[in-house]
């Protein structure tokens, strides 16, 4: 219980960091009455519009009102609508290719890195040259190949499109190619991670001691793959920084009105109260997925309350 | 203690070198100058006169990708320095201090790590002026958790050994500790994170200039993949290749010299 309180202590004390280091970056690099009017506003036209928006105030005093709002998840508005309203929107169209995408990859990232570190030999080799070349292609180049040989070329897929409320089949196809492209960025470093970690579980003494007691491989790989699953986690966690946001390259070339769609839009237009409102959200979703990580990993993995009770 | 690169480590720095030299020279105006204005008919495909084809404004694409070696290597490299000093400097401090200091600095960087760094960097790129030193900033300060948290870990080591305790009771001074324990300790460390820092700031300035977030007068990798899009639809694929080949067999050069630096580290 006490550990769980301080956890969440520790996430409310991130998120307001978070939220003071955008305040300070944003306003140092940006100014909203200018970006408003334009460069060659008047200087009494720019004090007033100033004035309007509360930026004459002293400077702590808004540092600490917007960490304050941003706490309360109040993120402003952006064209007559709140910002929040405007993420959750965002977050839909984004989810839909990411978490599909997301699986996918984790799913094949386990498997091809607990195969490659059990039989080692050509199989290993053959997965490690594969993850190193996907980590080599950057994912512009990824995501423009792809939608070119897979929906150009070969059309296996729509070239691009998102369904508005259209039939649920054809949502399907939309979301399937984006899917597998966010699946191929993630996949390279996946693998070589969970390769790596299951090298360092097989090599760890109890599953020495499993075998001489005569169990099945499929037995002790159960094994392995309870003792994983702290790690696992902690690559999940650190990962969700990247669900949320989606990839903006995907999003641009598929025309999908996700979150990062609703970024570039907002950096775009200069839109600061929407860009401030984005990366404070985004990092909430991030901070409390990791949180929750955390906790799930001290509830599967007693190993990790010992490691924290004997600190 | 300089581990052994063997042939694919060796082949990948030869790679590595060869574009620096390639690089320079451009830089230096022996070649490639003509990347601006028209060398052609537009769409040309690749042949004598032009080796590479030539966009749809009629522009040498040879010249243009060698001009975007420049682009890559000096915004991956010096960005590459940028993370690694900002991220050992304040991992050092964090954990030969330890206490309060890292309280606060690990604190500051779960913060940092936890923004989306694309929201900050196209954000710096897009509200700042774009430019090469404006990637080359923002992925610097955005990007430096990674090497904070391994030099931090490696100090916190350092401090439960005797060596340094000794040197403590002797009444020597953080810099003297970062300087004749933490450095020698942490080199072949700092070289490997070097080099993943710059594959990682490569993959990051491809993606701001994608965006049209970087380099404004000299063209960029990105940037080229970004014009090459809707030719591509119509099956010109040469500016295609004109930048994703380079783009991926500079980052290919730099993955595989890293993984030769980083093999005797555990999980490396």
């Amino acid at each position: 219980m006490r550990a769980l309180l301080r956890r969440l202590l520790v996430a409310a004390a991130t998120l307001a960091l978070v939220s003071a280091l955008v305040f300070v970056v944003v306003d140092a690099l940006a100014d909203r009455a200018t970006l408003e009017l334009g460069r060659g506003a008047a200087p009494e036209a720019l004090a007033a519009r100033r004035a309007l928006l509360g930026l004459d105030r002293p400077y702590l005093i808004r540092l600490l009102e917007h960490v304050g709002s941003a706490m309360s998840f109040q993120l402003g508005e952006s064209g007559h609508e709140p910002v929040t309203a405007r993420l959750w929107r965002a977050l839909a169209p984004t989810l839909a290719y990411a978490l599909p995408g997301f699986a996918l990859a984790s799913v094949l990232a386990l498997g091809g890195g607990f195969a490659a570190a059990r039989r080692r030999g050509w199989l290993d080799r053959g997965l490690l040259g594969l993850a190193t070349a996907l980590m080599s292609t950057s994912s512009v180049i990824l995501v423009v190949l792809g939608q070119h040989l897979l929906a150009h070329r070969l059309r296996l897929f729509p070239v691009l499109g998102w369904p508005l409320g259209g039939d649920p089949r054809g949502a399907l196809v939309f979301v399937l190619l984006p899917a597998l492209l966010w699946a191929l960025i993630q996949l390279g470093p996946d693998l070589r991670h969970y390769r790596a970690l299951f090298i360092r579980e097989l090599a760890a003494p109890h599953v020495e001691g499993l075998r001489a007691r005569g169990l099945s491989e499929a037995r002790v790989a159960r094994h392995l793959l309870r003792g994983a699953l702290g790690p696992v986690l902690a690559r999940v966690s650190a990962r969700l920084p990247q669900l949320v946001l989606g990839s903006v390259v995907v999003e641009h070339l598929f025309n999908i009105p996700g979150v990062g769609a609703l970024l570039l839009a907002a950096l775009q237009r200069a839109d600061l109260p929407l860009v401030q409102g984005v990366a404070i959200g985004l990092a909430a979703a991030t901070i409390g997925g990791q949180a929750l990580c955390d906790l799930l990993i001290w509830r599967l993995d007693p190993r990790s309350r010992a490691a924290r009770e004997g600190r | 203690m300089t581990p052994r690169l063997g042939l694919a480590g060796r082949l990948a720095l030869a790679g590595l070198l060869a574009f620096g030299a390639l690089a320079l020279g451009a830089a230096l105006g022996l070649y490639a100058q003509d990347y601006a204005g028209a060398a052609g008919p537009e769409l040309l495909s690749p042949g004598p006169g032009a080796w590479l084809g030539t966009d749809a404004l009629g522009r040498d694409l040879l010249a243009r990708a060698i001009q975007g070696a420049r682009v890559s290597l000096a915004v991956g490299g010096g960005a590459a320095l940028g993370i690694v000093a900002l991220g050992g400097l304040l991992g050092a401090l964090a954990g030969l201090r330890g206490g309060w200091t890292d309280r606060l600095l690990a604190g500051l960087t779960d913060a940092v790590a936890a923004v989306p760094p694309l929201v900050i960097l196209l954000g710096a790129a897009l509200l700042l002026a774009p430019g090469i030193d404006t990637a080359i900033l923002a992925i610097a300060l955005t990007q430096w958790s990674g090497v904070f948290r391994g030099v931090r870990a490696e100090a916190l080591r350092l401090r439960a050994s005797d060596y340094d305790r000794a040197a403590l009771a002797m009444g020597a001074g953080i810099w003297h500790r970062l300087r004749w324990h933490l450095l020698p300790r942490l080199r072949p460390v700092l070289a490997t994170a070097l080099v993943l820092s710059f594959v990682h700031a490569v993959k990051v300035e491809a993606l701001l200039a994608y965006f049209g977030a970087s380099a404004q007068t000299l063209p960029s990798w990105g940037r080229l993949l970004a014009e090459s899009g809707s030719e591509l639809a119509r099956g010109i694929w040469w500016p295609t290749a004109a930048a994703s080949v380079p783009l991926a067999l500079l980052v290919l050069c730099a993955q595989v010299l890293a993984d030769r630096l980083g093999e005797g580290e555990p999980g490396g």
